[in-house]
């Protein structure tokens, strides 16, 4: 081979020795473990903390049975403890982290029944002004088990 | 250049072996660990069982928005800034056939009548979210690689990668993608992957008071969601552009996009 050719290819193969080792330090490790991605941030994204505890959190270890009784049977059991007190991980984990009280405004009752017009109109809605005379809807309705008190 | 043909072939040989020994060292250089996609992440959920799918019933949303709120509380969403992870919009068709679409705060307030109820022929709401797309569009445009769908069908973010050039916005035909001024990145729905993968919903499927939402697994023949598949019509978001979106409609206006 003419000596120019060897330096050239001499050259290529340093090249490709470069890239490949500069590459192998700065892709991440688990990149291209499952795709051309990198793996490592499937668990990362797994690792969040919940906020939200599921309802029936509540009712165990005794903490909130009576309550969740009376709601889970009431025209409210498709509403969720969290809908409305919020998310409550933290309290469940440590009860001594207690959670802020529970919005009983009738802007937040509102929020789902007052009148509005895009709303399905078989759900239950009230016309704010006329209807309760600005009380708090908690004094009428219980709102873990509306209609019967 | 004169080369005879048995120095061609040298060459020749030379190049062939080279090629052959070089890509060995690549796959064993670069390609590490080659043997370990075929586990998935690990503690017990195995991701190659599920094929997670989410179906809304807009016929059923009263457009409270608690699954707007929920959602920036559980994923941490900038609170105050107009970005969403998810959000329900409020479609209005006027008699004079005026479309009005708006979606105030994500709808973490509610909503308010303005409009006069005489003016208006129909009114709904459409909650909206990311379609974790079969075809994700966003990902096909990320130039680093820092998005991705999981083998469980979920379109997620990998925020350490992340270079927040934006691409993958402006890639979204539904809008679902938001910058995260907080990270610097890119930021969207994971379906709340950390819950999911834990056997729990997600926050917005679980905060909804009238069960509008609904989430399962598509790959599990009894799940809720698959029985209503089978039964209903439904429909998907932007058909026509092929991207097979994995949120499925129910109730869907010809006017919403």
């Amino acid at each position: 081979m003419q000596p120019h050719m060897k330096r050239v290819v001499m050259l290529l193969v340093i090249a490709i020795i470069g890239f490949i080792s500069v590459r192998a330090l700065v892709v991440p490790d688990s990149f291209g473990q499952y795709g051309w991605y990198r793996g490592d941030s499937v668990a990362d994204n797994r690792n969040n903390q919940i906020g939200h505890a599921e309802s029936v959190s509540c009712s165990e270890e005794n903490c909130h049975k009576t309550i969740y009784k009376i709601w889970v049977d009431s025209g409210h059991k498709t509403v969720n403890c969290e809908t409305c007190h919020g998310p409550s991980q933290d309290h469940v984990s440590n009860i001594r982290i207690t959670p802020q009280p529970a919005d009983d405004s009738r802007e937040f009752c509102g929020k789902c029944h007052f009148k509005r017009v895009a709303r399905p109109s078989s759900f239950p809605q009230i016309e704010p002004e006329i209807h309760g005379e600005n009380l708090k809807c908690a004094y009428c309705h219980n709102p873990h088990k509306p209609w019967f008190i | 250049m004169n080369i005879s043909r048995r120095e061609f072939n040298k060459i020749g040989f030379r190049v062939i072996i080279g090629a052959v020994a070089g890509k060995v060292i690549i796959e064993k250089l670069v390609v590490t660990k080659g043997i370990a996609a075929e586990n998935s992440p690990k503690d017990g959920y195995d991701w190659k069982e599920h094929l997670w799918g989410y179906l809304v019933d807009t016929r059923k949303c009263i457009g409270c928005g608690r699954c707007a709120n929920a959602c920036k509380l559980e994923n941490h969403v900038p609170f105050d800034e107009p970005v969403y992870r998810t959000w329900v919009e409020r479609y209005r068709v006027l008699k004079d056939d005026e479309v009005k679409i708006d979606s105030p705060n994500g709808s973490i307030d509610g909503f308010e009548d303005d409009i006069p109820e005489e003016d208006i022929k129909k009114a709904f709401y459409v909650p909206k979210i990311c379609n974790h797309c079969e075809v994700p569009p966003c990902v096909q445009v990320c130039p680093v690689g820092a998005t991705y769908t999981t083998e469980d069908g979920v379109v997620l973010v990998d925020y350490d990668y992340c270079i927040g050039c934006r691409y993958c916005i402006q890639g979204c035909p539904y809008g679902a993608r938001y910058f995260n001024m907080e990270k610097g990145t890119a930021d969207k729905c994971t379906w709340c992957y950390h819950r999911i993968t834990r056997g729990l919903l997600p926050a917005c499927v679980q905060v909804c008071p009238v069960g509008a939402r609904i989430f399962g697994d598509l790959k599990d023949t009894e799940s809720e969601i698959n029985k209503i598949l089978d039964k209903e019509r439904i429909n998907v978001l932007k058909a026509e552009l092929g991207t097979k979106p994995k949120v499925y409609y129910i109730g869907l206006d010809r006017e919403v996009r």
